[in-house]
């Protein structure tokens, strides 16, 4: 082996339902490629190890030369949404082994007599209980029954044939000991099975939310320790020496060991990759206030970045019975990047609604069998791809570089077969109408998004990505009243960037309910020197140097008396009652700006304590390699194409190659900028140019 | 009904707009819950909004809300409106009132009601229903001879004359109520819910350069209006009626008798025969009446398309004067849920046999069944904790019912955890009710046992709000009924289901809830659904035995 070559290369891997996407960075050899290449369901390491390889071939680079690998996996949320998890047993306080089942007793869906909610996660049969209580102040009322939680154990694992165990006591968010003794007691009698504790995956108040969380991530610990045993076994094999990062529902990245212990922080991955990328994109082309818009096959996902940075949520809700309605899945606490999914994606089936004979679009979506109509492949519901073809953003011709040709004849029957005649239209109105609806749903989401946080879309800029997103981001920035559109370079795979430049890190929290005023600075103090060092060991072990690690506290706070925290930041992890205004002025500022009103004279208490602990984050060029041709504006025109638009009619636009474009170009829309993986529509009273990172810069007037 | 107004919307525009009034009265229920201060709203769902027009007739409501909240929202506006008249409302007004009559039946419910101006005209209103933690009177009870021991009633009001709160007015209602923080808490989140949507519904009419809301309201109620009279249309013409008793009070026991009927496009509800009002909080004023008698109908006919002000143009109600469904004041009415809910079971017992698969079998949770405990702590602060908890519901013509979930209202539960957290009351079971569900081909949904000790150093002041334990929920052509509510202290003694007591400190309460009926005959369901339930404990052994006959080695 080559002992003196760098190993200075990175890859990112993203297995997604359809593909598994590959970015090398190698900053040393100025080296960056991506690839793409079919998911191999049945063992997604068979495609993830032959795209390696390939992508190495293509740049000329050997598995050594790897600094690392970071890998982002739909393993969890395909478990989850398949129900083809572990068989796990429940064991809680006594009186509580149906908290799951009985959960919020609430209807998602007023009119729905027929209801279907999410099939509960463990079945009451292996939901057993032994006595225990600790009150709510954390004062032990009933002791830990250890024989009965041995019985227990061993009723799950020998008769019911548990493959994974989850403890979920009550009020273990604040006295964790008993769960603990559990542990110790469970690892006795089998030390390598798989163990869930509520006071590990999710220690936070409300018992429902927080055994569900625990319960899911037993159901898919087997799984993930299978999978990732396997797949460090075969980059060892494939001679890998580097370090193997997988990527956080929250944005981070962490070691394969943590992946192992809490599977279930792994279950936005995808989507928070997208943030990621959106995140550097930002930062490289300094802007302060970003709206990231990603939009795909299936769905669109909008993100608020501020300097940076996207904001985190608490809360995510997995497996909905009935997609994007929200109450309709299962309620996980796990820290995600806040982005709203909405239903409209490339592949979004359009479709009247008989009863008010109304044009719906979505959430049903053509996925890639059969696929939109234009595909050929067999579709024949029309899609919101397919009113891009009709209406001339796309090129029947040019799709995916030519490599798909686009049936536009057919499309059009299909608009006149099953959407015009229902809703008095001709098909080109139909297809506009389509866009009208897809696009005015996602202004809708992100106003409301935007609004919730206190916040106007008309102070941001708008990042847009993926397959469909600048498809669209022309006419959504309209709706929103943007001015500035970004498009990077690459649009169409740049989700896949946010791998390469995610941080390892880690958030931790603590449940400690307190009245500000009255907070015990000193156990406070030290809850953060617990999860300080909690967080710098597993960054070290992630390879993070100690002293680049970066803190991050939080609080989550209240109004006493309400339910729902908001977040604020606190000046220090050493705090004192001298830090006390500080805080109360920022809670005040928060409160306000989200609800428009501040309660000045009503007490203020603490519910959580947060520690988000990152390491730095990597930067990329994502310009290298790139081939430097010749280029100028006269150069990059392809053509021109007549697009349909809303109140304008059809206008002749010109179009341009996105790889020839030059830096500092500067031309009016209407245009389109075409690139393998997407098309860019830039309307009417606009000016476009490309500025010094290659990012296509849209001003609307 | 010819409407001139409406031909100006394509069917495309009309989506979007829709889609984006239902959105902003949603994002107006989000600021409610996140502000408010109550558990009954923020852990319990007890709310509503509902955005309208210039006339008070809704437009869109909040998702998942509670149905005779956004149905009675648009009544009591037009009961501002003729009180205050349009002309004399001014931005940053709003009106308040929780007078059972003219809002949602009971004195707990706050209406407020903000007007919506866009360039300086009036174009709509924002309305918020909440269930406050407490006004005044005997705490929410059931027992109450009058009304005026029910509580505080506030007349229509405003609550803020241009942005300004009336302070006279605040001081005169907090003065009344037991936990004034929670209350006026609780007011400020509506308050907040009602500009959020008023702010929304401006910033609509700029982006769609819409004069004002009227013309896109009437399209949309026609096309309701429309929708739910082809549902009625589809079922044939005639007159089907069903009678139902529930334990009302003491031996006044509770008689509903229902006749639905249909004509064409057209639907009539009536309660001839039902029995009269009675002396205690359990009367039902009209408003509520009409909202749960056209809720269920919904539900059953026509549950896709959004629900407004046109949904229920097809649909009268009408009930006897003086009777239990439409008493006069000042009858006490505080438990009014208790005969409300009872009129989903009732109805769909009227049409069982003309839409057996469009119905469920009674539910267990309907009427709800509610405990308040008020004292004080060991730190002598005082507490006021409803425990809300839902029975099971009736089982469907193809499924089993839920378990424990609200019907008809939508009230959940919350968690135990943030309950002890906010008083001295300590749950020591919250548990499935094995062979609480009705038998039948499909069974009932289970009810549930919640034991709740108090952990006090004074006596605590309990009042119960049940039904259900001598009239189970019964099941639908051969589905047998569900399991009774029952409420017991630890040394098996029961206290009356519908009253208030002291109970000395220490002291347990166990309370089960009631299950949902089953639907169809229990020997004809599915062995391997019965052996599943035997397995998970839902049925006993006996019970799959002796009823439904399943051989057990």
């Amino acid at each position: 082996m080559a002992t003196t070559r760098q190993r200075s290369a990175r890859i990112g891997v993203d297995v997604g339902g359809t593909f598994t996407d590959l970015v090398l960075h190698d900053p040393v050899r100025k080296l960056a490629r991506t690839g793409k290449l079919l998911t191999t369901p049945e063992d997604p390491s068979i495609a993830i190890v032959a795209g390696i390889s390939r992508i190495l071939t293509e740049a000329g680079l050997q598995p050594a030369d790897l600094h690392s690998i970071v890998h982002g996996t739909t393993l969890v949320t395909n478990t989850i949404i398949e129900r083809t998890g572990a068989t796990v047993g429940l064991i809680t306080t006594a009186g509580f082994r149906d908290t799951i089942e009985i959960g919020r007793e609430t209807r998602y869906d007023l009119y729905d007599l027929f209801l279907e909610l999410p099939p509960v996660i463990v079945p009451r049969s292996r939901r057993l209980e032994v006595a225990e209580r600790v009150t709510a102040d954390g004062d032990t009322l009933v002791e830990l029954d250890e024989r009965g939680l041995v019985e227990a154990s061993r009723r799950l694992v020998e008769e019911s044939g548990a493959e994974a165990l989850a403890v979920s006591f009550m009020h273990a968010y604040r006295a964790p000991n008993h769960e603990r003794r559990a542990a110790q007691i469970i690892r006795e009698l089998y030390p390598t099975l798989p163990l869930s504790l509520s006071c590990e995956v999710a220690p936070e108040i409300r018992e429902f939310e927080r055994t569900t969380t625990t319960c899911a991530n037993a159901y898919v610990q087997p799984l993930m320790h299978k999978y990732l045993d396997k797949l460090e076994a075969k980059l060892e094999q494939l001679g890998f020496r580097g370090r193997l990062y997988i990527m956080l529902s929250s944005g981070g990245i962490t070691t394969p060991q943590e992946a192992k212990a809490y599977p279930i922080r792994l279950i936005e991955s995808g989507p928070a990759a997208g943030a990621m990328a959106a995140s550097f994109i930002s930062k490289v082309a300094g802007l302060n206030r970003v709206i990231s818009y990603d939009m795909g096959g299936t769905t669109a996902k909008i993100c608020l970045i501020e300097n940076c940075m996207p904001d985190h949520k608490f809360d995510f809700e997995a497996g909905r019975v009935r997609r994007f309605q929200k109450g309709s899945g299962m309620p996980l606490k796990v820290s995600v990047v806040d982005m709203i999914e909405i239903g409209a994606g490339g592949g979004s089936l359009a479709r009247v609604d008989p009863a008010s004979k109304l044009l719906k679009v979505g959430p049903r979506s053509a996925g890639s069998v059969p696929g939109p109509v234009c595909y050929g492949r067999g579709g024949e519901e029309p899609t919101v791809t397919d009113s891009d073809l009709v209406l001339g953003r796309l090129d029947p011709g040019y799709f995916l570089g030519g490599e798909m040709k686009l049936d536009l004849d057919h499309v059009r029957r299909a608009f006149a077969d099953k959407i015009a005649p229902s809703v008095g239209l001709g098909d080109q109105e139909a297809a506009l109408g389509v866009q009208r609806i897809v696009d005015e749903m996602m202004a809708a989401a992100t106003r409301m998004h935007l609004a919730e946080k206190g916040k106007d879309p008309r102070d941001y800029t708008m990042i847009a990505f993926g397959g469909a997103g600048p498809v669209h981001a022309f006419n959504l920035a309209r709706l929103l009243k943007v001015k500035r559109i970004v498009v990077p370079l690459g649009a169409g795979v740049a989700s896949a960037l946010g791998f390469l430049v995610a941080p390892p890190a880690t958030d931790m929290v603590r449940t400690q309910i307190s009245a500000l005023d009255k907070v015990n600075w000193s156990e406070i103090n030290s809850l953060f020197a617990d999860m300080r060092a909690a967080g710098l060991r597993l960054l070290s072990d992630a390879g993070a140097d100690p002293d680049q690690v970066a803190y991050r506290p939080t609080a989550d706070m209240r109004h006493r008396g309400q339910g729902f925290e908001i977040s604020v930041s606190l000046p220090s992890l050493v705090l004192s009652d001298s830090d006390l205004d500080t805080i109360r002025a920022k809670f005040f500022e928060v409160y306000k700006a989200q609800f428009g009103r501040a309660l000045e004279g009503s007490p203020i208490e603490v519910v959580n304590w947060r520690l988000a602990c990152t390491a730095p984050s990597v930067n990329i060029d994502i310009g290298e390699g790139r081939e430097r041709t010749e280029q100028s504006l006269e150069l990059a025109r392809r053509g021109e194409r007549d697009v349909l638009f809303e109140e304008k009619g059809w206008l002749a636009c010109a179009v341009y190659d996105r790889y020839k474009l030059p830096t500092g170009c500067v031309f009016i829309g209407p245009a389109l900028v075409e690139e393998r993986e997407s098309t860019c529509v830039i309307g009417p009273g606009s000016k476009a140019h490309i500025d010094k990172s290659a990012n296509l810069i849209i001003e609307i007037e | 009904m010819t409407d001139h107004s409406i031909e100006n919307f394509d069917p495309i525009s009309l989506e979007i707009y829709w889609s984006r009034l239902i959105s902003i009265a949603d994002e107006a229920a989000t600021s409610l819950v996140r502000t408010a201060f109550s558990t009954i709203v923020r852990e319990s769902n007890d709310y509503g909004t509902v955005v309208m027009d210039r006339n008070g007739d809704s437009i869109s409501e909040n998702t998942g809300g509670i149905a005779s909240f956004s149905c009675i929202l648009p009544r009591t506006t037009k009961a501002f409106l003729a009180k205050f008249p349009a002309e004399t409302w001014r931005p940053g007004d709003a009106v308040i009132t929780n007078d059972p009559w003219l809002a949602t039946g009971h004195l707990p419910d706050f209406t407020i009601v903000s007007p919506i101006f866009h360039d300086d005209r009036l174009v709509g209103f924002a309305g918020s229903i909440s269930h406050s933690p407490d006004v005044g009177g005997s705490l929410w009870s059931a027992d109450c001879q009058e009304i005026f021991e029910e509580g505080i009633r506030i007349r229509p009001a405003h609550l803020l004359r241009g942005g300004a709160w009336n302070e006279e007015f605040l001081d005169l209602l907090l003065g009344n109520v037991r936990l004034p923080e929670q209350v006026f808490g609780d007011l400020g989140a509506q308050v907040v819910a009602n500009d959020v949507a008023a702010r929304r519904v401006g910033d609509f009419l700029s982006d769609t350069k819409l004069r004002d809301l009227q013309t896109l309201s009437n399209a949309f109620h026609s096309r309701s209006d429309d929708a739910m009279r082809r549902a009625i249309a589809g079922v044939p013409d005639g007159v089907y009626s069903a009678i139902l008793e529930a334990d009302g009070f003491d031996d006044q026991t509770t008689r509903i008798v229902c006749s639905v009927a249909i004509n064409g496009d057209r639907m009539h509800i009536d309660y001839e025969g039902t029995s009269p009002q009675v002396n205690r909080g359990i009367n039902c004023v009209l408003n509520y009446t009409h909202a749960y008698s056209v809720y269920p109908i919904k539900c059953a006919l026509d549950p896709l398309s959004p629900r407004n002000e046109g949904s229920y143009r097809a649909i009268t109600v009408s009930a006897p004067g003086r009777s239990i469904l439409n008493p006069v004041f000042p009858a006490p009415c505080n438990a009014r849920q208790l005969t409300g809910h009872l009129l989903a079971g009732v109805i769909y017992r009227a049409l069982a046999e003309v839409l057996p698969e469009k119905v469920i079998a009674d539910s267990g949770g309907a009427p709800s069944m509610r405990a308040v405990f008020s004292g004080l702590n060991r730190e002598r602060q005082a507490f006021s904790q409803v425990l809300f908890a839902s029975g099971g519901m009736g089982a469907a013509p193809h499924k089993d019912g839920l378990s424990t979930t609200a019907f008809p209202t939508n009230v959940g539960a919350g968690s135990i955890e943030a309950y002890e957290n906010v008083a001295p009351l300590l749950v020591w079971k919250k548990l499935l009710r094995t062979d609480s569900g009705g038998a039948g081909k499909f069974r009932g949904g289970l009810g549930q046992e919640i034991e709740v000790e108090l952990r006090t150093d004074t006596p605590v002041r309990m009042s119960l709000l049940a039904d259900r334990t001598k009239y189970p929920a019964s099941g639908l052509l051969g589905g047998q009924c569900g399991g009774p509510s029952e409420i017991l202290f630890e040394d098996g003694t029961k206290p009356h289901p519908k009253s208030r007591t002291t109970v000395a400190a220490g002291r347990k309460v166990t309370l089960r809830y009631a299950g949902g009926g089953g639907y169809g005959d229990p020997r004809s369901r599915d062995r391997a659904a019965v052996l599943a339930d035997l397995e998970n404990g839902y049925i006993s052994v006996d019970a799959a035995r002796q009823i439904y006959g399943q051989e057990i080695a």
